[in-house]
């Protein structure tokens, strides 16, 4: 068995730093100067195949591999993803193997490894930025400012030489620091070292490495293939598929949950594009600042071309203050902060996130093979003239239109397969046919789509079967409830039959009448505008109707012996479903939940919250009258307890009403009025708990009413002529015919 | 002038040994007429220790940015508006910069509601005006026309307190960096190293807001109050000291425990919320800037050199913190009850202090703003 040996003299190690575009320029330079047979380049082989595709992309795009789902395996496949800029070493590395028509190939561990461990540990600083790490010992914390002013001012030599000085940067760096090269890196350099031996075997001329800064010295020497190789061995590895998605300069921060993150992607690709026009560092600020005014001016901020030379000016001031040869990125973000946004840090945030971070989207061409989800995702796309993007924009859907039923349907089938493309605004107004949704596409929902893949071949039919799928595990009427809501949302047949068979099945099993009715005001909403989005209404009312009927049975009993908290929960679902069946329920059902209140006021030892509120609304209804109303307060308050919970289940929520209807008012004040002095007196503090639920200006409005004195009877000055004038204006209005 | 028989010498004369050492050990280029590197006048204003040994003390506690962008700022002959709340050694600042790069702070205009065009442009001796007429001799210059001839900073304090006409005589100030004198048909053109330091305060009542146009010709540094309770113990320290010496008080140094305290209130009443973050505070209506925390503990000193032992304790702090924190008699003195009761008696050790507040009758109390 032989010993370790030096790397072959025509293999060149490039280390680089991750999307640093001053590596970036060091590997295309390094590229000419070499003209290697073929370039290795830091990723998962896997991706190999996919490199065919590399013209058809326009960056920011990301390699996307996801662990193919085993049978019957219905949990979130596991995905990674490997993205690229146009400043990434790495992209340049296989752009100029592509022109240059070499092949090039992808060395690291295997995605089908790594993506099937455990949680990866975080990397150690170090490591994940080791070339950044000594900018910043070096006194600078813009590194890529670093990299140009420091090393490559100073590297009078060759490209080959500057990636030398790297190499052995690092192996002191890595000397110093060996707590931070775990298990996960040397496996991962095994795998390196051995897709360079394969690499050498292969072709006979030279051979260009680009790779991390941080592993580099663990590829100068290669030890004896069979020890690699044997710490490789035995790994799960499951079937690994993937394409390339496009990405966006967002994605690429830290703070998007992505380990090898920058802070400052729309920097460096300003850096980088300055390079490629061959500006010199004057006119790389000189162009940053006006882009900053640029987007100042978008926002109607004053932004003028003298402040911008100003800002210029400071920002090199500063930069010669701290001894930099150009400004970087804090000079220049100071100099606007103080010149062009007059101190204020609110302007200097949208510079950032516009232009320091950019929101810049890649783009893949249609040659690029993908998932049939993913493909008939951008059909429908296309077809409904609903772009990605990924600045938030808002759209009105009127869904009487074709397109925009469609759009709605296409944005809810997205939500069930965990692909918020668009969230419901919150003012979603009850009775029109609009809607309002506000768009956003984030490229990791890429992620999600290609996970979803595996449900459907189409937005529709995906959705369809992850609908079935949880009617068929709802076990609870609310649920259920909800998979029928989304299922009339997208507009699927088939899953609204599962969903109201689920519904049946959990409103037979379930016990307690107000998770019943709880279900019932949302059910009764998709009732109403079930009809436009192409399900038949009948359906849905056949199935409020069996909630209701179910309900309706059981509320009395439900009501007896709770506990305060559960008696509020009550309440409003008896507010609710009385809403509800007033707007969705016939008539039969409607005489159905009356006497299910009339039942429930007549049960002596009902909590007195859900018997005050019915009390109420049954004499609003006009079915009880108003002396067994009163009949009804004089016994709450002869009670011992509950007595309190009747008056506040009857008043709460009523002060207006209270105020302003003179029957409401009439009544309360002559059972008030009736009541003996002493009767008064126990009731008192009944009545001021309830009162003090009221807002204080509604308690204004109340004492205002009851300082203008006894409550009009009404019946001296009506006008039977002038009150028919006004019911005639409102059936025209309301077109509900004379 | 020595600087011995003033109440408060100028930056200039207090620190004349540190400017001295700092331009003559400085081998940077200087531009036009700065008594020093800009990268020695940020030196000055942070502190630190030459290479001959020399102490240089900082004047300034906080980021260092905003120290180089002001520096920065007068480098490029751009005029620099230092914002702030009241007591974020916004004149202190200006005032030490002004020292550091002209060897001279005291041509200063003070902006008030009554300031005029004259004490911006010039004035006339009306003696001579009428005796010999419009001349050069007759013409009394601002304190900005002689910077402009002497190639000086000038500074203006609380620029937006100034009526928004006269401030808007400083527009052609600083973009032509001319004077126009009509009446002898001739300008004053600024020479090299002439610039402006002009503070304002962004949260006072009565101020005039400054045009745009105005506005525009200003690189703006906004100085934040001291971000740490440790940053403003050390300015509190620091300065009370030094205003000790000044006064010769005959007492000790504030103890670093008691300042704490003074510190801890006024960052909590300021901030809304105890230190932990646990309790909510009524906010007082005064700013309880640092500056007030400073006279707070140099007035208890002063109680404790003359009327007590000589060591500044919770009785002696109790008075000034009344003062400072009370401004409106209703509604601080509510706050201010409320965090006795709820913070100050609660807390291990401040029992002391506690009992010294309760001693004093809020309402006759003959603090500041009484």
């Amino acid at each position: 068995m032989a010993g370790p040996r030096a790397l072959p003299e025509r293999v060149t190690l490039l280390g680089i730093r991750h999307h640093g575009p001053g590596s970036a320029r060091m590997v295309a330079a390094a590229l000419e100067a070499v003209r290697p047979e073929l370039v290795l380049v830091e990723g998962p082989p896997e991706a190999d195949a996919l490199l065919a595709h590399l013209p058809a992309l326009t960056p920011p795009v990301a390699v996307l591999l996801h662990v193919e789902p085993r049978r019957g395996d219905s949990g979130p496949g596991t995905a990674g993803f490997w993205p690229f800029a146009e400043f990434s070493p790495e992209w340049q590395a296989l752009a100029w193997a592509h022109r240059a028509g070499v092949p090039a190939r992808f060395a690291d561990l295997p995605a089908a490894v790594s993506l099937s461990g455990e949680d990866e540990p975080e990397e150690a600083r170090a490591a994940a930025d080791p070339l950044g790490e000594l900018a910043r010992a070096a006194g600078f914390d813009d590194p890529e400012r670093w990299w140009e002013d420091v090393v490559e001012r100073h590297a009078s030599t060759g490209p080959r030489q500057l990636a030398q000085a790297v190499a052995e940067a690092m192996t002191a760096m890595r000397e110093e620091l060996p707590e931070a090269v775990d298990s996960r890196t040397l496996l991962r350099e095994a795998a390196m070292r051995q897709a360079v031996r394969r690499a050498c075997a292969d072709v006979t001329g030279d051979i260009v490495v680009v790779c991390g800064a941080w592993h580099v010295p663990a590829l100068r020497t290669l030890p004896p293939a069979s020890a690699d190789a044997a710490l490789l061995r035995g790994r799960t590895r499951r079937a690994v598929s993937g394409t390339w998605v496009p990405w966006s300069h967002g994605r690429l921060t830290a703070g998007s949950g992505y380990g090898a993150g920058i802070a400052s992607p729309g920097w460096y690709a300003h850096l980088w594009e300055c390079a490629v026009a061959g500006d010199d560092a004057a006119a790389t600020t000189a162009r940053w600042f006006a882009g900053v005014c640029g987007v100042l001016r978008g926002e109607d901020l004053p932004a003028s071309t003298a402040s911008a030379v100003e800002a210029v000016r400071l920002a090199d001031a500063l930069a010669a203050l701290r001894g930099r040869p150009s400004p970087g990125l804090s000079e220049v973000s100071e100099a606007a902060l103080a010149v062009l946004c007059g101190g204020d840090e609110v302007p200097l945030r949208l510079v950032h996130q516009r232009l320091v971070v950019g929101e810049r989207l890649g783009r893949v061409g249609d040659g690029v093979p993908r998932s049939p989800l993913a493909a008939d995702l951008e059909r429908a796309q296309r077809r409904l003239r609903l772009p990605p993007g990924a600045e938030a924009r808002q759209v009105q859907l009127d869904l009487r239109t074709p397109l925009h039923r469609e759009r709605s349907m296409l944005l809810r089938g997205l939500e069930v397969l965990g692909v918020p493309w668009g969230r419901p605004h919150e003012r979603r107004s009850p009775g029109t046919f609009a809607e309002t949704w506000e768009l956003r596409w984030d490229p990791g929902f890429a992620v999600a789509v290609a996970a979803a893949a595996r449900h459907g071949t189409t937005v529709a039919g995906a959705a369809d079967r992850v609908l079935r799928g949880q009617a068929t595990q709802a076990r609870r009427v609310a649920q259920a409830a909800a998979v029928l809501a989304r299922a009339v949302g997208c507009e699927l047949p088939g899953a609204v039959l599962a969903a109201r068979a689920a519904l049946d099945r959990c409103a037979a099993a379930a016990t307690d009448a107000v998770e019943l009715l709880a279900a019932v005001p949302g059910l009764a909403t998709t009732v109403r505008y079930g009809s436009v989005r192409g399900t038949d209404p009948e359906l849905l009312r056949v199935a409020l109707h069996g909630l209701l009927a179910r309900g309706c049975v059981g509320l009395p009993l439900a009501c007896r012996g709770v506990d305060d908290e559960t008696a509020e929960r009550v309440l409003v679902v008896l507010d609710g479903t009385h809403e509800a069946v007033r707007l969705a329920a016939d008539a039969g059902h409607r005489d159905g939940w009356r006497r299910a209140l009339l039942r429930l006021v007549d049960v002596r030892d009902a909590h007195g919250l859900p018997a005050g509120r019915a009390t109420r609304l049954l004499w609003e209804s006009g079915d009880l009258d108003t002396g067994a109303v009163a009949a009804r307060l004089h016994r709450a308050v002869s009670a011992d307890d509950g007595a309190t919970a009747f008056v506040a289940g009857f008043l709460r929520g009523s002060a207006s009403l209270l105020a302003a209807d003179a029957r409401l008012f009439g009544l309360v004040d002559a059972w008030l009025t009736g009541l003996s002095p002493e009767r008064f007196d126990d009731a008192l503090p009944l009545l001021r708990r309830a009162v003090a639920e009221f807002s204080p200006a509604e308690r204004r409005l109340l004492g205002q009413r009851v300082g203008s004195g006894p409550a009009e009877t009404g019946g001296a000055d009506w006008d039977e002529a002038l009150a028919g004038r006004i019911t005639g204006h409102l059936r025209g209005l309301l077109g509900v015919g004379g | 002038m020595s600087s011995e028989n003033v109440l408060r010498p100028a930056a200039e004369q207090e620190y004349a040994a540190e400017l001295a050492a700092l331009a003559a050990q400085d081998d940077r280029p200087r531009p036009p007429r700065w008594r020093m590197s800009p990268r020695a006048v940020v030196r000055y204003v942070l502190g630190g220790t030459l290479p001959d040994g020399t102490v240089i003390t900082p004047k300034y506690v906080g980021e260092r940015r905003l120290v180089e962008v002001a520096v920065g700022t007068l480098v490029t002959d751009r005029a620099l508006l230092l914002v702030g709340v009241p007591g974020t050694a916004k004149s202190w600042l200006s005032e030490h910069l002004a020292a550091a790069v002209s060897g001279d702070s005291t041509l200063v205009v003070q902006g008030t509601a009554g300031t005029s065009e004259e004490s911006v442009r010039y004035g006339w001796n009306y003696a001579r005006l009428i005796a010999e007429g419009p001349s050069e001799a007759a013409l009394v210059p601002s304190p900005v026309l002689r910077g402009m001839r002497t190639g000086s900073v000038v500074r203006v304090e609380e620029l937006t307190r100034m009526p928004a006409e006269v401030q808007d005589s400083f527009i052609t100030v600083l973009s032509e960096k001319t004077l126009p004198v009509p009446e002898l048909n001739t300008q004053v053109r600024a020479v090299p190293g002439f610039t402006v330091i002009a503070t304002a305060n962004d949260r006072d009542r009565g101020v005039n807001q400054m045009s745009s146009a105005l506005a525009r010709r200003f690189n703006t540094v906004v100085l934040p109050p001291p971000a740490t309770e440790d940053a403003e113990v050390r300015i509190v320290v620091a300065r009370a000291a030094q205003l000790g010496r000044a006064l010769e008080l005959p007492a000790e140094p504030p103890a670093l425990e008691e300042v704490r305290r003074v510190v801890r209130i006024f960052r909590e009443l300021r901030g809304g919320a105890t230190s932990d973050g646990r309790t909510q505070l009524k906010r007082p209506s005064g700013s309880l800037s640092t500056a007030e925390a400073i006279s707070v503990v140099a007035g208890g000193m002063a109680l404790a050199g003359h009327f007590g032992d000589g060591t500044l304790g919770a009785d002696k702090l109790a008075s000034g913190l009344l003062g400072a924190v009370v401004k409106d008699r209703v509604s601080d003195t509510a706050a201010w009850h409320e965090y006795l009761e709820t913070v100050v008696r609660e807390r291990a050790g401040w029992r002391d202090l506690y009992r010294a507040c309760q001693d004093l009758d809020t309402s006759g109390y003959a603090g500041s703003g009484a």
